[in-house]
């Protein structure tokens, strides 16, 4: 059960839209649109989510398709599936995870190199 | 276990649909329609069409509201929406005003 202080997506819901808020959020169903959260985001291995995100942490464990802006770390679990570009200081794949996109860290690059060019 | 809770402090402004029991405790505008029942907890405000096998509002409730089997007013809950039910409950202290139609 979720306690009452985060928000939770059944496994038989769909929300299309855009969701935001301070609280943590947990996914086992569908969320379609926008996801901006000030706080942390969980995907559950048999969610499906497409939708732009914007969380403080996310930790995908299932289906993620669409950009993910995370303001501290992004997890990709070893169950998840994630499809589109990861933007986060930290990120993190472990082993069998699947991942096709880009990926985005704050690096200071060292003098001389120019972005881009790598 | 499956059930959907959206928090006081989240924000969803869209469509949420699904088969299992919903309770909101923070704030939904849109549709809302789910083949089992939804609860508008005290402090919860919905700005939405609502469908559901039963909907028990405690909190702000502004739309229509299609509940198949039972819709409940509590105390303190304010409605403003026509509501459709064969079965409705408004208790006493619950605000509402809207049409009423219990299919008779």
């Amino acid at each position: 059960m979720a306690s009452e202080d985060t928000c939770f997506i059944g496994s038989k819901t769909t929300v299309r839209g855009q969701v935001s808020g301070k609280q943590d959020l947990v996914v086992e169903g569908r969320i379609e649109g926008h996801i901006g959260l000030e706080s942390h985001l969980t995907v559950e291995e048999c969610a499906t989510v497409e939708a732009e995100i914007e969380a403080s942490i996310a930790t995908l464990r299932g289906e993620v398709r669409g950009p993910v802006t995370a303001l501290r770390s992004v997890t990709i679990e070893a169950s998840a599936r994630v499809a589109g570009k990861i933007k986060a200081p930290s990120i993190t794949i472990e082993d069998g995870a699947r991942f096709s996109g880009e990926i985005e860290m704050d690096v200071e690059l060292p003098a001389g190199v120019v972005p881009g060019n790598a | 276990m499956a059930n959907t809770v959206i928090g006081s402090s989240i924000v969803v402004d869209g469509e949420i649909s699904g088969e299992e029991l919903l309770t909101i405790l923070g704030t939904v505008k849109g549709k809302i329609a789910m083949a089992g029942g939804v609860v508008v907890e005290a402090g919860a405000t919905v700005e939405a069409d609502v469908e559901g096998q039963t909907v028990t509002v405690s909190g702000k409730l502004t739309g229509n509201v299609t509940a198949r089997e039972r819709l409940e007013l509590r105390p303190e809950s304010k409605m403003v929406g026509n509501a459709k039910a064969p079965r409705i409950v408004v208790a006493d202290g619950a605000t509402f005003k809207g049409n009423v139609d219990m299919d008779v």
